[in-house]
This record gives C-alpha cells, sequence and structure tokens, in this order.
C-alpha cells in the first residue's frame, strides 16, 4: 500500500494526524530503506504518509536568546550551511552520510528513527536538546532523552508531529567527535563518541560525555559527570579508573555485522580515556 | 612510453556512458515483456517436502526444473550446479524457481504467497569443519625437486597458516539478463564476460542446435569476474521461462539478492612449511592450500589450479610439494574474481617471506630478493621463465620512488612501511588457451575495418585497447575500426573475457590479422581475414602431473604501502602505494593506469576493510550497508610507473595487466600494517575488531 498526503499547512497536517493513523514523512532516507521492496517496486507502507517537508512552519531556523530552534523539516544540509549551526555540530553532520542524502534527511527524522546508531543523538543528548510535539489540541516539551524511550521507540503519540527541535547554547573550550565506522566515508557507526567541557583556570566548570552504538539507547551519564565537575584537571588521572568502571557498566553493546561488542566497548573506553587524558590535560594552564 | 602504442588516446566508451546513453539490460524494453523473481532456498542443507503456490493469476507462471527441456545443470568446469533446484538445497538463495509476470509488484505480493516446507539437515560451512568431515571436491598435488631431502638436511623450519577472507564482487551494475524467442532463435541479452560460456550452457539446457541461439552482449558495468559463469545459470533460468511463457523474459537483480546468491572470491586457509639451509635460504617449501568452494564446484578446480601455480610468487625455491584442496560447504559458491586464487597464494607466499626475514633479522626486500626469479629458472611446475625478468630494475626503481630505507629508518609509532613483490601467470593456465583456440576476424570495407571478436568490454578498456591495436596496426585512425556488437550469432569463439588474457591473447591474433590486411590492403575494397590461436610449440604442458609451462609468460611487479594505524581505535589508513609493473609494453597509459589504481584500491578493501563472513550458512554482510568497498576516502594516493619489457609475442609488446595489480596491493598493506604494529600478519581482512582482539592476547 502507497498512500499519502501532502499538506498545505501545519493545521492541515495536525487534523491528519488527529483524523487518521499517519506516518509523518520528512526526507524519508530511513523510511523508504526500511520499506523497500526492489526496484521498480514501490515500497509498502501499512499506513497513510503525511509528508511534512514542504510545510513551511516547519522549516524555520532561528536562536530566540541562547537557544537555537530547529523546525522539523530543515534538513541536514540547510543546518550545515546555516551560520548558527555550532562548529562541533557540524563536524557530526558532515560525517553522516552521503550529501545527497543529507540534502534529503532531517535531525527530526534522525530523532524519530530513535536508532541507536543515530548521528546526531550523542550531540542532542549531551546539549540537553527537547523536542516539541503538537497535536490539534496540544503542544508538549520533552528532553531528547526521554523522547526516546527504546531503540525504535519514542513517547509520540498517534495524533503528535514533532513540529521543532530545541538545542540550549553552552560554551566549550574541549571538544572531541570520533564516529568511527567501516570505512572513512559513508558509513554507519559502529561507536561514537563525544565530549565537549568548558575548564576555567585548570578547573573543570562542565563536562559532558556521550556515546553512541554502544548501548540500547545514547549512553550520557551526569552521575559520571558530576564527579568531574569542579575537579582539577591535574586530579582527572587519580580517579579514570573509577570513571571507566562507572561507564563500563553503562556501555552494552552487541555483535552485529558491522562490529563486534568487545570492540565497541574497549574502544569506548579508550576512546573516553583519550578525551579525559590526552584532551582535557591540554588545558592544564 | 609517451608515444606509439602506450600513448593514451580517449577511451572511445567514455562519452556514451559519461553522457547516460550506454543502453544497459535494465533500460530495455521488449514487447509484452515479462519479469522474473526468483524464490530461492532459506535453508544451507535441506530436503525440500512441499512447495505450495498461491494461486496464480492469469498471465502469472511458477518456472521451475520440470519446464528445463535439456539438462538441469549449468554447464561449466564442474557442471554440478541445478538450473532450478531439485529434491535437495544445499545454500541459503540457491534457486528454486521463478516465478513471472508482468509487472514486479504483483510478482512480490506472490512470492511473499509461496509455502516452502523442509526438512533441514545439518550443514558444513567452514573450511575446518569441511576439512575435519573430509568433503572435498578436488584435491590436487605436485612436487619439484625433492622436498624430503631439503627438510631433512634443512638447518631451521618455519610453520606458519594464512587466512583470507571472501569478496563481493561489486560491479556498479547488477547482473542482469533477458531472453525472448523470435522466429524460433532464442536471443539472450546481457550483462556478461564470456557470451560463448552462455551458449555452451543453454546448448544443454535448451537442448537446441547453435544455429538457434544467439547471446547478445549488452553494455556491462563491471564484472570483476562475477559476470564469467555466473550469467550462465540464469541466462538458462529466464531462456526456460521465456520457452515456457512464450514471451520475452527480463531479470534484474536488486544489489542485496546480488550479493546474496552470486559468487564470491574463495576464502582461504594456507598452511606453509618452509625449510632453510645453513645460509637462512628458503630451499624447501611445502604448501597446503584449501579453499572454500561453497555448495557446488563449478569452475573452483581451475581457481585452485592458479592458487597452486602462484604458490612460490616471485621466488625460485628448488625442492617443492604442493597440495590443494577445494571443500565443498554449505554456503553460496564461490567463483572466479580477479587474481582467480592467485591473490590468496601470493598473500601467503609474500607473509611468510616477510616474516622469515624479520625473524633472521634481515631487511625483508633484500632478503626477498635474493630468492628471485631470474630469465632461465626454473618455475614451480617445473617450466622454464623464458622472458628477461626485471624484477632488479623494479625493486631499484620503487625503492627511489619511495625513500624506502629512508622512511624504514625515520619510522614513527603506529605507522609502517611494507613492501611485496609479484607476478601473475598471462591468459589461460595450463592447457586453456590451447583447448579454447580463440579465433578472431578483422574485416574491411573500403576505408574502415572491423573486429569480430566475443571479448567484451566491460569497464576494463578492452574496446579501446583492440580497437587501438588494430588501428596502429594499420596506421589507420581510431574511428575507422569498428567493434562488433559481440553477438555470438555474429562474431567468432575468440575466447571468455577473463585470465587477463584479452590484450594479450585477443590482441594479438587481432594484431596479426591487421598486419595481414596491411599487406594486402590495395587488394580489394573487402577482404575478411581470420586466425586462430596456435598454442607456441617451445610451451609444454602435462594436466596429469601439473609440469611443465602452466603460462606463457608473466607480468611482474612490486608494491611499497605506507600505512598509518589510529593507537586508539585500531583503524588503519593507508596513506600512499607506490608500484611499478612490468606488462611488456602499455598499450594505452591512461587505460593501463586505471586497471592498476582500480585494482590496487580493489585489493586494499579485500586486505583491510571487506569483511565478510558466513554465519550457519548464512553471509552475515549482504548489502552495501554492512559490506564496505573503499571509497574515495579509503583510496590513497598512489603512485605508479612501468618498466618497459616488449613481449615478442604480444601485440607491440604487451602482456597482461587487468589482474596483477589485485594481486600486489593486499600483501604489501599487511607488511606495512605488520611493520606498524611490530607483530605477525597472518590474515586478510585486517579489521580493527580482529586487530584490537590480537593485541589483547600479547
Amino acid at each position: 500500500m502507497l498512500d499519502g498526503y501532502l499538506p498545505a499547512k501545519l493545521s492541515e497536517a495536525l487534523d491528519m494526524m488527529a483524523e487518521c493513523d499517519c506516518i509523518p514523512f520528512a526526507g524519508g532516507t530511513d523510511l523508504m530503506v526500511q520499506h523497500a521492496r526492489g526496484s521498480g517496486v514501490r515500497p509498502c507502507f501499512d499506513k497513510t504518509l503525511l509528508f511534512v517537508s514542504a510545510l513551511k512552519e516547519l522549516k524555520t531556523f532561528d536562536l530566540m536568546g541562547k537557544t537555537l530552534r530547529i523546525g522539523a523539516a530543515v534538513t541536514l544540509s540547510e543546518l550545515l550551511e546555516n551560520a548558527a549551526t555550532p562548529q562541533i555540530f557540524k563536524e557530526i553532520l558532515r560525517q553522516m552520510a552521503a550529501a545527497p542524502t543529507r540534502h534529503m534527511a532531517t535531525l527530526a527524522g534522525n530523532i524519530c528513527n530513535a536508532s541507536p546508531a543515530g548521528d546526531t543523538l550523542p550531540y542532542l543528548y549531551a546539549m540537553d536538546a527537547e523536542v516539541i510535539l503538537q497535536s490539534r489540541n496540544e503542544t508538549r516539551v520533552l528532553p531528547v532523552a526521554d523522547f526516546i524511550t527504546a531503540p525504535k521507540r519514542t513517547q509520540r503519540k498517534n495524533d503528535e508531529l514533532l513540529t521543532g527541535i530545541r538545542i540550549p547554547a553552552a560554551e566549550f573550550n574541549v571538544e572531541s567527535y570520533r564516529k568511527l565506522g567501516q570505512r572513512k566515508g559513508m558509513s554507519l557507526t559502529k561507536a561514537s563518541f563525544l565530549g565537549l567541557a568548558s575548564t576555567a583556570n585548570g578547573r573543570i566548570e562542565d563536562i559532558r560525555i556521550a556515546l553512541g552504538s554502544v548501548a540500547p539507547h545514547i549512553v550520557r551519564s551526569r552521575k559520571i559527570e558530576s564527579k568531574l565537575t569542579g575537579k582539577n584537571i591535574k586530579d582527572i588521572p587519580g580517579i579514570l579508573q573509577e570513571l571507566q568502571k562507572d561507564y563500563s557498566a553503562l556501555i552494552r553493546p552487541i555483535d552485529d555485522a558491522r562490529s563486534t561488542a568487545a570492540y565497541r566497548k574497549q574502544v569506548s573506553l579508550r576512546l573516553i580515556r583519550d578525551f579525559l587524558i590526552n584532551c582535557m590535560l591540554k588545558k592544564i594552564p | 612510453m609517451k608515444t606509439g602504442i602506450s600513448k593514451a588516446v580517449e577511451r572511445t566508451d567514455a562519452r556514451k556512458k559519461i553522457r547516460g546513453e550506454a543502453e544497459y539490460i535494465a533500460d530495455r524494453h521488449f514487447e509484452e515483456q515479462l519479469y522474473a523473481k526468483t524464490i530461492r532456498s532459506s535453508k544451507a542443507k535441506a530436503r525440500i517436502l512441499e512447495i505450495r503456490l498461491p494461486e496464480m493469476p492469469a498471465d502469472y507462471f511458477a518456472v521451475g526444473r520440470n519446464d528445463v527441456p535439456g539438462l538441469n545443470r549449468m554447464r561449466t568446469v564442474v557442471s554440478d550446479h541445478p538450473i532450478f533446484a531439485e529434491e535437495q538445497v544445499e545454500y541459503i538463495g540457491q534457486p528454486l524457481f521463478l516465478l513471472v509476470g508482468p509487472d514486479r509488484e504483483k510478482l512480490c505480493d506472490l512470492a511473499d504467497m509461496v509455502n516452502i516446507r523442509y526438512e533441514e539437515e545439518a550443514g558444513v560451512f567452514t573450511l575446518e569443519e569441511a576439512e575435519k568431515q573430509d568433503t572435498v571436491f578436488t584435491d590436487y598435488q605436485y612436487r619439484k625437486g625433492d622436498p624430503a631431502a631439503a627438510f631433512r638436511d634443512a638447518a631451521q623450519i618455519i610453520e606458519e597458516e594464512f587466512r583470507t577472507g571472501y569478496q563481493e564482487h561489486a560491479y556498479l551494475e547488477p547482473q542482469g539478463i533477458a531472453a525472448e524467442y523470435r522466429n524460433g532463435i532464442l536471443y539472450v541479452y546481457g550483462s556478461m564476460q564470456c557470451p560463448y560460456y552462455v551458449r555452451n550452457a543453454l546448448l544443454e539446457t535448451m537442448a537446441i542446435p547453435d544455429k538457434q541461439i544467439r547471446i547478445i552482449q549488452t553494455v556491462t558495468g563491471g564484472a570483476f569476474g562475477g559476470k564469467e559463469e555466473f550469467p550462465s545459470l540464469t541466462a538458462c533460468q529466464v531462456a526456460v521461462a521465456a520457452k515456457k511463457t512464450e514471451k520475452p523474459v527480463m531479470m534484474i537483480y536488486d544489489r542485496d539478492e546480488d550479493i546474496r546468491c552470486s559468487t564470491k572470491r574463495h576464502p582461504s586457509l594456507i598452511r606453509c612449511r618452509a625449510a632453510l639451509d645453513k645460509n637462512n635460504a628458503v630451499t624447501g617449501l611445502e604448501m597446503d592450500v584449501l579453499l572454500n568452494a561453497g555448495a557446488y564446484n563449478g569452475l573452483s578446480p581451475v581457481v585452485l589450479q592458479r592458487a597452486l601455480f602462484s604458490a612460490t610468487g616471485v621466488y625460485d625455491i628448488p625442492h617443492l610439494r604442493v597440495r590443494g584442496r577445494n571443500y565443498r560447504t554449505n554456503m553460496t559458491p564461490s567463483g572466479a574474481f580477479r587474481g582467480f586464487g592467485a591473490p590468496q597464494s601470493i598473500f601467503a607466499i609474500e607473509m611468510l617471506m616477510l616474516q622469515i626475514a624479520v625473524r633472521l633479522g634481515e631487511d625483508p626486500l633484500e632478503y626477498k630478493m635474493r630468492h628471485a626469479l631470474k630469465q632461465g629458472s626454473q618455475t614451480c611446475t617445473g617450466g622454464k621463465v623464458r622472458e628477461e625478468v626485471k624484477l632488479p630494475e623494479i625493486v631499484g626503481k620503487i625503492r627511489k620512488m619511495s625513500a624506502y630505507v629512508k622512511k624504514q629508518k625515520n619510522k614513527k609509532p603506529f605507522s609502517g612501511i611494507g613492501a611485496s613483490l609479484f607476478l601473475h601467470g598471462c591468459g589461460f593456465t595450463g592447457r586453456g588457451e590451447s583447448d579454447i583456440r580463440g579465433k578472431v576476424i578483422l574485416s574491411k570495407d573500403k576505408d574502415s575495418v572491423t573486429l569480430r571478436v566475443s571479448s567484451v568490454e566491460m569497464g576494463q578498456g578492452a574496446e579501446t585497447v583492440l580497437r587501438k591495436i588494430v588501428a596502429q596496426s594499420l596506421d589507420i585512425p581510431i574511428e575507422k575500426v569498428n567493434y562488433a556488437q559481440v553477438d555470438t550469432g555474429a562474431v567468432p569463439d575468440s575466447g571468455p573475457t577473463v585470465a587477463s588474457r584479452t590484450t594479450m591473447i585477443v590482441g594479438g591474433l587481432l594484431q596479426e590479422c591487421a598486419k595481414e590486411m596491411k599487406a594486402r590492403w590495395r587488394e580489394c575494397d573487402r577482404l575478411e581475414i581470420e586466425k586462430v590461436y596456435q598454442h607456441p610449440s617451445w610451451l609444454h604442458w602435462d594436466d596429469s602431473t601439473f609440469q611443465g609451462d602452466a603460462y606463457p609468460v608473466y607480468s611482474w611487479g612490486a608494491n611499497i604501502a605506507e600505512v598509518e594505524v589510529d593507537p586508539i581505535s585500531y583503524e588503519i589508513s593507508v596513506k600512499k602505494i607506490y608500484a611499478v609493473y612490468d606488462v611488456g609494453v602499455p598499450v594505452d597509459l591512461r587505460t593501463l593506469d586505471g586497471q592498476m589504481q582500480g585494482g590496487i584500491a580493489q585489493g586494499i578493501g579485500w586486505a583491510t576493510i571487506e569483511l565478510m563472513e558466513g554465519e550457519a550458512g548464512r553471509l552475515k554482510q549482504s548489502n552495501l550497508t554492512d559490506y564496505k568497498v573503499p571509497t574515495s576516502m579509503d583510496t590513497p594516493e598512489m603512485e605508479i610507473a612501468y618498466v618497459n619489457n616488449p613481449y615478442p609475442y604480444g601485440p607491440f609488446g604487451a602482456k597482461c595487466a587487468g589482474e596483477l595489480p589485485f594481486v600486489g596491493s593486499p600483501p604489501a598493506v599487511a607488511a606495512a600494517v605488520s611493520d606498524a604494529l611490530g607483530r605477525k600478519i597472518n590474515y586478510i581482512p585486517l579489521t580493527p575488531e580482529s586487530l584490537m582482539e590480537s593485541d589483547n592476547e600479547d
């Protein structure tokens, strides 16, 4: 089955969402692959598609105070082209898929696909980003980390549309991102690491660590981060072992076609260590 | 080399391909055409108890083994693969029957409703299991000298075991084939390397005379051996379907289906024992080559032969005992792939020689060169190296290009440099060329000529190179030389487009035609000259003992690879490849560079990222999301040079070239990784996972 609606405005889209069971379809770069039946054959969806990528209301991109607001139909390429997108986020986006896919794919889609390998998720978790969910009668705001409940599962209700993402601003002077794939370009992530920190006078004021593709969800622990906040950088080596043990308990990867659980676990711990020792120690005045 | 035959011309197929004008089989449409969809086994080894089909709408058909008019086996070296499975299935993906009809969506719906009951049996999957259960298809051996004495008198014996993995061809254009009956003639169109192999298979499966069959090759978007024997199977299937339905039938594979069900490079396990004398020279070698042939033997025996005749690489080892076995497993059949068994053996011998040198504290390149074959040396099968072996010049050149010695001394941690030396036997193995006796025709019509061969353009540049050989021999512009559509009804059997034989053998015959035509140019407006391959009388080969000249001549090469290994993730970055080749005389430098760059990159892929594992009969990596071939980001800068070494029996002095670069880059990269990490490397692909795991064991 392949049925679809192309609403002219957001209110129409929300009406559709309320009245029938629809799959919101933005770039379709995941959906089309997941529902493909072969060349020359239309993909098969069990529900009606609601095409949202042309909705003007969802093409917005602005700064509200210091918060970046990104409409659900903004593509990854548009994020890359925008001067307001933080550099480290651009670094992440540049390593995602290939240019044609980035021209179609959206941040909202990457969130709703809710894959532990979703490349934007470690950043969104680390930045405490939020999603805006709209239905005909209600608007809710949820942290991305709460919105995604399990692989492929979110809190989106049937009548809700994810209309935007908010990323609160934060300044860091230590930033490190590593995406590990099977090759250097156009590769799905087998493990990823994002470390962000701000330091002053050799002290850690803010630190955030997020890992992708190494557990059923993105790994980020405020509890472990709080052990580092306020510490002197030179004291990190003393607690490194304890921190690695803490993270080790959270990193629960699997074996699959692209890598092994053992590798994912070990490389994650090595990346954490590299960030905490090599990247951070450089910031000792 | 910048002038004469080597000077590059524009590829004659480039414009129509770049403009999108080239018509591939999937671009064709026949009137009243039906599509075919293959229904496949979901079990690795089982007896079929029952097949329940949905009710078939009008115009929809199931086509299976009972519809085959002749032999239900695909004809090849060993004709054991059923066109459609009978009572038994031997691998996941084995074709059971076709669903055929006008609408592809409807075919998908019908396919979803097919119900098959199996009685599963225990399968054999790995080489270890196969060896234990002795599921051997083919067992070959040969000897040279007195290996027993060499090992008895050895000062030192070194034993090593090497493994290589599956590889997918990943040609850009997936498998595609179509068949139709017109005026009582069966026409088959498709993407293929060997139109006459397809014809020969159809003769037996369709049980009709050759006058009633025409095979027409369509523009072929890459092959690498993957379209050598495999299209014979699909051609027979669509021909049976066209006969039953009395309509044209088209079958185009999707990428996933292609990866799961077409042939792969043979995984290998190679055990080596080397005997060293008191001067540290290798005097004896025992090599035991095990190949995973998959569910059917097909042309694996010949792959095994090339593996065995490449056992000693470029080295002169006086005493040899070589054994090779193809094993039957319940995996998708392995088949032809660029290098054809040689890459597995060359990897083993190169890594063995490296490891011996490292163990002895010798410079690997110098140690290897002390063992190198020379003009007049005996080959591993007791044949004779007749050409001048320019390895000293090749090695001198590559050392200079790469600043090898300096770089070895100024090594940074986790970076490494490694070298490989290699050769490739030109043309068919053993009796191949004398059995095939390739025939070519060159005809003249006023001031233009047409060459007729069954060798196909498949992306490698055959069309340009063969037209150029004729044009330059006749001293006429290349535009005046036509390449006849490869159609078995119109071109002679000049043999398959395989074994790096097209330029040297087919091009050589065309040059002979052209020379004769030139002498008779003014005789008349129309002239046709035909030449048939004559095996040189000085070549001797005994197929029963594997003694003699396995190949008429060899192409040679050296690679030096520079790599960096990420100390945290163990990801390999190949930074630079230096390559020097002796391919006789380059027939077109740009086309040749293209072959060399592509072969190097494909070899790097096999050695590093192209992991394909079997898991109880299933390929774990069965699409291009999970199975990765190198992108431009993974492909290093390459510096390529050639040494001139004209082969008197090749056109303009040319020898073979297409497979040579693939053979060379994997051992060079593996040697560089070994250097970077300071440890032995006995397997490929060198995935970060495997490197980190073995690091933990150290």
